[in-house]
């Protein structure tokens, strides 16, 4: 029996296939792409956490299982990052929203100079992160910066000492140099969704009788919250991951106070060569935000559903 | 309610003059209506009455009592905006309730206020809805709503009706009579459209570049313009106007127009013989007689159903004429025409009324 004695059998299976396949020919390209760019190099990040790469021990990289998994749960240093991490972000994220938030109603109500106010207040964004953690550095030193000077006349410091080798006292730093350079991104944002606001509703809630607070509350607050959402989101994962500056301004010191989970993975990569442990961490603190993620997406789901 | 007085209210954008001193006393439960050209200052004194414009001088009186320096919460008025301006967030009762809750309000109170307005207004089926989720007519009311929940001392509407259509409006038009039939709120309202103004107004307002014009009834403003500008711009379609030089000979008067054609006019007072003058006359007054004294060439026929408007010249002067004869759909290439005297406004040279 040959193809040849049936064609009518098969041809219509030859182009049931064709045309079955057809889609996804069309998108294999852009798909293939797309696995190549993101997947690929991801899957290979996370092997790593399952296998033993140090860079110093050319023997290294055979696959050992859970190994990194159980070496971390038992790293006091780890979950000290953990603590940092969420005392880092949380602190960063939150003084970054509210002075943002308040820079933003400021800039939205109408007086001279504002298109100057609004171009400057977008400066701090404009500077490399670098820069900004060695400019802090700089400023918190009481050799050449004033800070500690002035925190000492005020009575906030006992003596003009540099806080950031102050144990107690160093995550300060870099949080302080972090909302510095973080609040433009809050402002620019929430002042947008701000002027999306139509202004005759603060009329009508003011003939309502409401005062400023009430029209914050009810008007204002309701219209920033899918924008307010969004942007703590977006921010506390990139705060989270974000170690220049504490990198620059600390190195994780003293005595690992400022490590966060993102620089000690720097630490063990770049400093212990240990790629293979680094990855590991990295994936718990992937799902860690993974899991964040969902959660806020849910929050602004059932926000909007019921809005 | 309430009694408003407005004494020589000015208001400028920086050197921008808008408001050239209005004056005007509203009195208690009185259906007002501002009319004007775009741009003539009616939304900003509305704004100022609420209280969300400043005042640069003179002074707004609600009750008796000086509101110039007053927070527009503690005025008691309400306004309806021609956006509605709902609360987009929530739902047609809490809009309804909102200024209720904020006066802290007892929770059965609000309840019988805004059910008894819901009733009044159809909204009944639609309190727990979205604005989003509303027509336009519907959007319409609940603004309205929102304004007689909380019976202030006055209502300010500001070109209400203007988003709807044609039938929409007629229909909510007559419901705003009615509800202040029922109400007999002190209210003030804007308007671009003749009909609405003649139809709700106890008074009507006229405005022109931050001046009033004339202030007096529907008919008053109708039979008696107080101006050009009233004449021109109450009534639809528009005065005809005729200018000339007022001339008297004996006992009777002409107008002499540019061309040289003389109009016979009543005697009046008010002017000197010689003065430049000009005639108005509406087009539903003139009158189409086989018989009459002027001819005029007709150039257009405009039917609109309900009658005709027909556009002629006299001695090459433009006119308009409105009529309900449909013979006059085709009426040839002219036709002659009578202007009653008793129908005649004559305008003197700074366009005031003389009598
Ligand atoms: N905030 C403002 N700044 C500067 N000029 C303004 C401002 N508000 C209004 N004007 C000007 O004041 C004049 C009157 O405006 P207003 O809104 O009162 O007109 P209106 O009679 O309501 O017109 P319309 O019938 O088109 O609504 C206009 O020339 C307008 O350009
Ligand atoms: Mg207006």
């Amino acid at each position: 029996m040959t193809l040849a004695a049936h064609p009518h059998a098969v041809r219509p299976l030859r182009k049931r296939i064709a045309d079955a396949s057809e889609p996804y020919l069309y998108s294999a390209p852009a798909l293939i792409l797309i696995i190549a760019v993101m997947l690929v190099p991801l899957v290979l990040g996370i092997s790593y956490a399952f296998r033993d790469i140090q860079l110093l021990n050319p023997l290294s990289g055979g696959f050992i299982g859970l190994d990194h998994f159980r070496a971390l749960s038992e790293d006091q240093a780890f979950f000290r990052a953990l603590r940092n991490t969420l005392w880092w972000t949380g602190a960063s994220v939150f003084l970054q929203f509210l002075f943002g938030l308040i820079l933003a109603l400021l800039l939205d109500k109408p007086f001279a100079g504002r298109g100057l106010a609004q171009a400057l207040v977008f400066l701090p964004w404009a500077v490399p992160s670098f820069l900004a953690g060695l400019n802090w550095a700089w400023l918190f030193n009481p050799v050449i910066g004033p800070l500690p000077h002035w925190m000492h006349a005020l009575g906030i410091l006992d003596a003009p000492n540099n806080i950031l080798s102050d144990p107690h006292l160093a995550m300060w730093g870099p949080i302080v140099a972090n909302v510095w350079w973080g609040i433009p991104f809050f402002a620019i944002t929430l002042l947008a969704a701000l002027q999306a606001i139509p202004r005759d509703l603060y009329e009508a809630a003011s003939i309502d009788g409401a005062g400023p607070v009430q029209r914050f509350l009810s008007i204002t607050l309701p219209f920033l919250a899918p924008t307010i959402a969004i942007t703590i989101l977006l921010r506390t994962v990139w705060i989270s991951n974000f170690a220049d500056l504490i990198v620059v301004m600390t190195n994780g010191g003293p005595a690992d106070r400022t490590q966060i989970v993102a620089s000690y993975i720097f630490t063990q990569a770049f400093r212990r060569l240990d790629f293979g442990y680094a990855s590991a961490i990295a994936l718990v603190l992937l799902v860690l935000l993974l899991a964040y993620s969902m959660l806020i997406v849910l929050l602004r789901q059932t926000l909007l559903n019921k809005g | 309610m309430a009694s408003i007085d407005i004494q020589d209210i000015r208001k400028s954008f920086g050197a921008f003059s808008v408001l050239h001193g209005v004056d005007l006393t509203i009195r208690d439960g009185e259906f007002i209506v501002l009319v004007g050209p775009s741009g003539c200052g009616k939304s900003t004194l509305l704004r100022m009455i609420a209280g969300l414009e400043d005042v640069t001088s003179g002074d707004i009186r609600i009750d008796g009592k000086r509101v110039n320096d007053l927070a527009p919460k503690d005025r008691d008025i309400a306004m309806v905006f021609q956006s509605y301006a709902l609360y987009p967030h929530m739902s047609v009762a809490d809009n309804m309730s909102y200024s209720l809750k904020l006066r802290r309000t007892a929770k059965e109170k609000i309840a019988s206020a805004v059910g008894g307005a819901a009733a009044k207004l159809g909204l009944d089926p639609l309190l727990e809805r979205r604005p989003r989720a509303l027509s336009g007519g519907q959007r319409q009311r609940v603004a309205m709503g929102r304004a007689i929940v909380r019976q202030p001392k006055a209502f300010l509407f500001d070109e209400p009706l203007s988003n709807l259509d044609a039938r929409l409006r007629e229909q909510m038009r007559a419901e705003i009579k009615k509800l202040h039939g029922d109400l007999h709120a002190t209210s003030i309202y804007v308007t671009h459209d003749q009909i609405e103004a003649m139809t709700l107004a106890d008074r009507i307002v006229a405005m022109h570049a931050g001046v009033v014009q004339q202030v007096g009834t529907p008919l008053d403003l109708y039979d008696r313009p107080a101006n050009l500008f009233v004449a021109g711009f109450i009534g639809s379609p528009g005065m005809n106007f005729f200018e000339g030089r007022y001339l008297v000979s004996g006992d009777h008067a002409d107008l002499r127009l540019a061309n040289g054609v003389t109009l016979p006019v009543p005697r009046r007072a008010g002017i000197e013989s010689g003065a430049t003058a000009t005639l108005g006359i509406r087009p539903e007054h003139v009158v189409l007689d086989a018989h009459g004294a002027l001819e005029a060439k007709v150039d257009l026929i405009e039917p609109t159903g309900f009658g005709i408007i027909m556009h002629v010249s006299i001695h090459d002067v433009p006119m308009k004429i409105f009529t309900l004869d449909r013979a006059m759909l085709d009426p040839g290439p002219a036709v002659r025409v009578d202007l009653p005297q008793e129908r005649l406004h004559l305008f003197g040279t700074q366009g005031q009324r003389v009598e």
